[in-house]
């Protein structure tokens, strides 16, 4: 039988929630289980990472800076021995950025209009790459 | 628009054989069978004729301007008297940046101003916090201690523009009064607003309250169905949900000793305007006539400033599309020209990178100067209400009505807003799922993203050109510099702040606060001794214990499966 996935979805702020609730379903329609960590500190989705035992993390950013967050995030990881958990990232990120959170470890960056099925496939395929 | 009854059968027998026709016409063309709902559901028929409004009481439901139910428009003259505020959202870096771009606008002329902190929620820890790493200043300005709200206001004629403070949080409100009383400008003349969301809180219910009594002209409560629409719900449920969230506001406050005519006048609406032009049109005539109607009819208000619903708007940001931005420019323009049609009193047209990032100066400028050619160079606002009358937005107006009024007495049956907070997050978390779906199946088209793809986006390249030789920021980047700039200005303020001063002051807050007075004197006094945002969002924490996030928003962590 498939493995079922269990995803933690976490945003940097409070505004703008479509994307994240959208996903969350997506994922959720795609027999996936989704742990919302609503709005959390990086500190916070590393805690809740780690007590929710989840095979990937969905980070939406749109508020903060992503080079400054994901680099927290990453080092929270660590702190907490979970550094391979896999880590994706959606919402409003430049080029630029974009290439920074890939150097740190992001696996991937969505955006808006990205399909959810290729959204899906691609979580999908991120986390079952990971052993866990 | 009522018409005689032999004057109807002619109408009728006419339009018989024109809808023969019609139908013949449209079986032999390929796409005509298209979907014609519209997004809120409300099926479209190919043309609209006296014998859709036939019932429709043209002094009874529509009226004159300034007129009950004021589906025309609160105002007698519209726009002839009361010309729109153009009213950009600015908000970055510290308060210098964004004092500097609030001159800007003003010099391009735009005429009100409208600030976004950069604390979300309104309850955020100082900027120096490690709970705050990579906001700070950057989605909105940082604002610690009214050192901050100086800087931005320095220059700034408050008595002359108004200030909308996008912001639930009365630690910004406190700010900006004890600047009015520093400048002596009485309580009485400051005009503007801010995003005080209607919420079960007790800073909500005290802001509007406080407001009430002494801050009159002060738009205190604030419905942002603007982004529970950015949320994804519909125009039917922007009007419904928003009115509902009305009712249980003014519940509360009446429940406080509060009379209807009290405080009414002062929520005033934040409004989206999307795609669907006529949809759009009609619904800010409906969300006049819905409001109207409810708080005159349900809650016997009586003073016509209570039943003139006041509605600033930004337009739909949800399809701006990183592919091909220059098209943004466009789709902005469209919504903007429906929020005209439709009588809005203040407008924020999106700027065509916000899809990128927060607008430049360029970008900020293009977005006043769309405003400033419907004004100014188009015929748009000549004539008040100019598509009153129209069969197709008349009709559209009623079914808009009827099925918000619909969905409002279903939110009642459910004990109200307040109670039905998370059916209302299910409702709209659904139709923006099925909206994406809609895109993702190219049922409904977004240019450069599901049609109209192209393989080399010029446009991109041509804004990465910008960017690259202009004198000037093309597309807007973060600067880290500003967080070091930022704890510098507020170490600064807590260093020479008085200490004995500051804790008598939080004393006497604090007392307030769990007495259940008002919490508004006491604020004003501790923000003047030096209080920061931080200190305020922690004495929040610790009387009210304020749960989850906001209105529409489930608290974490939670399990979706």
């Amino acid at each position: 039988m498939e493995k079922v996935h269990r995803i933690l979805l976490s945003r940097d702020d409070w505004y703008h929630q479509r994307g994240y609730w959208v996903i969350a379903n997506a994922l959720k329609d795609a027999g996936m289980e989704v742990v919302l960590g609503g709005i959390q500190t990086p500190m916070e989705i590393a805690r809740t990472a780690l007590n929710e035992d989840v095979d990937l993390i969905g980070y939406r950013i749109m508020q903060a800076a992503p080079d400054m967050v994901v680099r927290a995030l990453f080092r929270e990881m660590k702190a907490n021995g979970i550094e391979n958990i896999p880590v994706v990232v959606g919402g409003i990120i430049s080029d630029r950025e974009e290439k920074i959170i890939r150097e740190l470890g992001v696996k991937a960056v969505f955006r808006s209009f990205d399909r959810l099925e290729a959204i899906r496939k691609q979580v999908r395929a991120i986390a079952d790459l990971e052993p866990s | 628009m009522m018409y005689d009854d032999d004057v109807m059968e002619k109408i009728r027998a006419a339009q018989e054989k024109y809808e023969k026709e019609l139908e013949k016409i449209l079986s032999r063309t390929p796409g005509a069978g298209m979907d014609r709902s519209t997004f809120s559901g409300l099926t479209v028929k190919p043309l609209y004729s006296p014998k859709d409004v036939g019932q429709t009481d043209f002094l009874g439901d529509i009226s004159f301007p300034g007129q009950y139910p004021y589906t025309r428009g609160v105002f007698p003259a519209g726009y002839l008297s009361r010309g729109l505020h153009i009213r950009q959202v600015t908000g970055f870096g510290t308060a210098e940046e964004t004092n500097r771009r609030w001159k800007f606008l003003l010099s391009q002329g735009a005429n009100a101003l409208s600030v976004v902190p950069d604390d979300g929620s309104g309850n955020r820890a100082d900027s120096d916090s490690e709970k705050v790493v990579g906001l700070v200043g950057k989605g909105g300005v940082a604002l610690d201690t009214l050192v901050d709200f100086k800087t931005l206001f320095d220059g700034i004629d408050m008595a002359a523009y108004p200030v909308h403070i996008i912001s639930t949080n009365a630690y910004a409100l406190a700010c900006y009064l004890a600047i009015a009383e520093e400048r002596g400008i009485p309580f009485g003349e400051l005009r503007g607003g801010m995003s005080n969301w209607v919420r079960p809180e007790t800073e909500c219910l005290d802001v509007i309250e406080y407001c009430a009594r002494e801050v009159p002209l002060f738009n205190a409560g604030y419905l942002d169905m603007r982004n529970v629409r950015e949320g994804g719900c519909t125009a039917v449920q922007e009007i419904a949900f928003g009115v509902a969230t009305a009712m249980a506001g003014c519940d509360r406050l009446i429940s406080r000793g509060l009379r209807i005519d009290d405080f009414l006048h002062r929520i005033t609406w934040f409004v989206n305007s999307g795609p669907e032009f006529f949809e759009e049109v009609a619904k800010f005539r409906a969300v006049r006539r819905v409001w109207a109607r409810i708080f005159r009819e349900r809650y016997g208000a009586k003073n016509p400033l209570s039943l003139m619903c006041r509605m600033h708007c930004q337009t739909y940001a949800p399809t701006l599309t990183i592919q091909q931005p220059f098209n943004n420019l466009i789709r902005s323009t469209i919504y903007a020209l429906a929020a005209i049609m439709g009588g809005v009193q203040s407008l924020h047209v999106n700027s065509f990178d916000e899809a990128l990032a927060i607008p430049t100066e360029f970008s900020a400028s293009l977005s006043v100067r769309t405003q400033q050619i419907i004004g100014l160079e188009t015929d748009v606002t000549r004539a008040i209400d100019p598509l009153g009358g129209s069969y197709y937005v008349e009709w559209l107006t009623n079914k808009l009505e009827e099925e918000a009024v619909r969905l409002i007495d279903r939110i009642q049956g459910m004990g109200g807003a307040f109670k039905a907070w998370n059916w209302m997050c299910d409702e709209i978390r659904s139709a923006a799922m099925k909206n994406q779906q809609e895109y993702d199946s190219g049922e409904r088209l977004l240019v450069g993203v599901n049609t109209l793809v192209d393989e080399t986006d010029i446009q991109m390249e041509a804004l990465k050109v910008l960017q690259r030789h202009a004198h000037f920021d093309a597309i807007h980047e973060y600067d880290p510099s500003y967080v070091d700039k930022q704890i510098t200005r507020l170490n600064k303020v807590r260093k020479e702040r008085d200490p004995e001063k500051l804790k008598q002051a939080v004393g006497t807050l604090t007392e307030s606060m769990k007495s259940g007075q008002n919490m508004m004197p006491g604020l004003i006094e501790a923000v003047k001794a030096g209080m920061t945002r931080g200190e305020f969002a922690r004495i929040k924490a610790d009387i009210f214990k304020r749960p989850g996030e906001g209105p529409y928003v489930c608290s974490p962590p939670m399990v979706l499966a």
